[in-house]
């Protein structure tokens, strides 16, 4: 087999769909993997992951994998650490806000401007983790 | 450990990101990333392991007909998937003995089993010898991929 | 329209972050139960389930739920039916694409034109099968 050298992380979102929180850390996740690292992250499928996709179960346990949960239940953090070993860092968005907001007037299917510059943020302390990885290979 | 290794020998393999991405020994390639298995006087033909990656999940395929006659490098039939819709090309001359009949309610088989299941035709070659000559063999569709791979990074899944 | 909390049918997405197909399941339910079955239907994190989460599982054990998944991977159903989920139908993304050829849904962040079009087709087709389960 011929690898191709490769410095990737993992990036696991829970996408949850129950709250806003976690369409913000879906599409912080997205962009990362768009916008800010494309060449360095390579995003998880939690669902593929969980339903025992062997790609996403492999990858998480060779690379540091970074999960971002929208709230404390920590479905990302937990479902990666009981497959495939200790993640490199954990975020959760709830931390960065008041709280989950699950039936609250803000929507989760479409993102106010302001849950949008929130996703963004979070997108860059996602991308501050996936820096520190990278630097310590250098 | 025997029987095992004789498995793993199969592919040449390579990983890239998450995807391990295969290409089988023995068979013939189209650089357009077609196969062609020789069975006795008839020839399989499919879609490499690359392509169908690039291309996403198959949602239908079209194919020609039984009886049909093709040029190599002609189209056979198309597979849609959720992001494009390509042609299936003919690495070779011949006429259609078989079509996979599976695709029709089955058309994932062309990601989950690219060299086995998700075949889309058998041919009886007309002119067999040479056009195997014009087509790449596994070793060199591998370094084709390789590069590939090197230039277009940011096609193959996420 | 309105069925009570028992009554209500569960509709679970894949969510797949990888592909397309994954965010028009997504779009799709939040669709059916958030405007064309409000009421009647309900959601939950597929992710919930699997980590165990003892409230979302009784729920799926109690309720009639649909899955929609976007590929043939089709882990919404797998995760489902393997926490003991009464699982009474099931619904790919790329089964709709048959009926739909010219949609091209390439946006996975933000669905373009093409992904909400299918979601609203998908979301069509599910909400037909949850009229016909509460009318049974």
């Amino acid at each position: 087999m011929v690898n191709l050298p490769e410095r990737k992380v993992g990036i696991v979102s829970c996408s949850g769909e129950g709250c806003v929180e976690g369409t913000i850390s879906r599409i912080a996740t997205r962009l990362v993997l768009e916008k800010i690292h494309p060449e360095n992250t390579v995003t998880i499928c939690l669902p593929l992951f969980l339903a025992g996709g062997k790609e996403e179960r492999a990858f998480a346990k060779d690379y540091p994998t970074i999960a971002v949960d929208g709230c404390d239940k920590l479905c990302a953090k937990t479902g990666t650490e009981r497959h495939s070993g200790k993640i490199a860092s954990s975020i959760v968005v709830t931390e960065l806000t008041n709280g989950p907001n699950r039936l609250g007037s803000r929507s989760r299917r479409k993102l106010s401007d302001e849950d949008l510059a929130l996703a963004e943020s979070v997108a860059e302390k996602i991308a501050q983790e996936v820096d520190k990885i990278l630097n310590r290979w250098r | 450990m025997q029987g095992r290794e004789r498995k793993l020998s199969e592919f040449l393999k390579t990983v890239f990101g998450k995807f391990e991405l295969r290409v089988r020994k023995g068979y013939y390639y189209l650089e357009d990333g077609f196969w062609v298995k020789v069975e006795g006087n008839r020839v399989r033909l499919g879609i490499t392991d690359y392509l169908q990656r690039t291309v996403g999940d198959a949602a239908f395929i079209e194919l020609v007909k039984k009886g049909t006659r093709v040029e190599k490098q002609t189209e056979i039939g198309t597979l849609e998937t959720a992001k494009a819709a390509i042609s299936i090309l003919s690495p070779v001359s011949g006429t259609v003995e078989e079509v996979n009949g599976m695709l029709d309610e089955r058309p994932e088989l062309v990601n989950s089993d690219p060299y086995g299941e998700g075949w889309f035709v058998i041919l009886a070659p007309n002119s067999l010898e040479n056009d195997l000559e014009t087509l790449m063999t596994a070793d060199d569709y591998f370094k084709l991929m390789l590069k590939k791979l090197e230039t277009e990074h940011t096609t193959v899944g996420v | 329209m309105k069925a009570s909390p028992s009554e209500r049918v569960i509709v679970v997405p894949c969510s797949g972050i990888g592909k397309p197909l994954g965010s028009v399941s997504r779009e799709a339910v939040y669709e059916l139960v958030e405007n064309t079955r409000k009421g009647v239907t309900e959601t939950i994190c597929l992710a919930l389930l699997v980590s165990g989460d003892k409230e979302t599982l009784q729920l799926v054990r109690n309720s009639r739920c649909i899955a929609v998944d976007g590929c043939p991977m089709q882990c919404a159903e797998k995760n489902l039916k393997h926490v003991g989920g009464n699982l009474v139908a099931s619904f790919r993304v790329v089964d709709a694409l048959k009926q739909n050829r010219k949609l091209k849904p390439k946006s996975v962040t933000f669905l373009d034109r093409d992904g909400l079009e299918l979601a609203a087709a998908v979301a069509g087709q599910v909400a037909r099968k949850v009229d016909e389960i509460l009318t049974e």
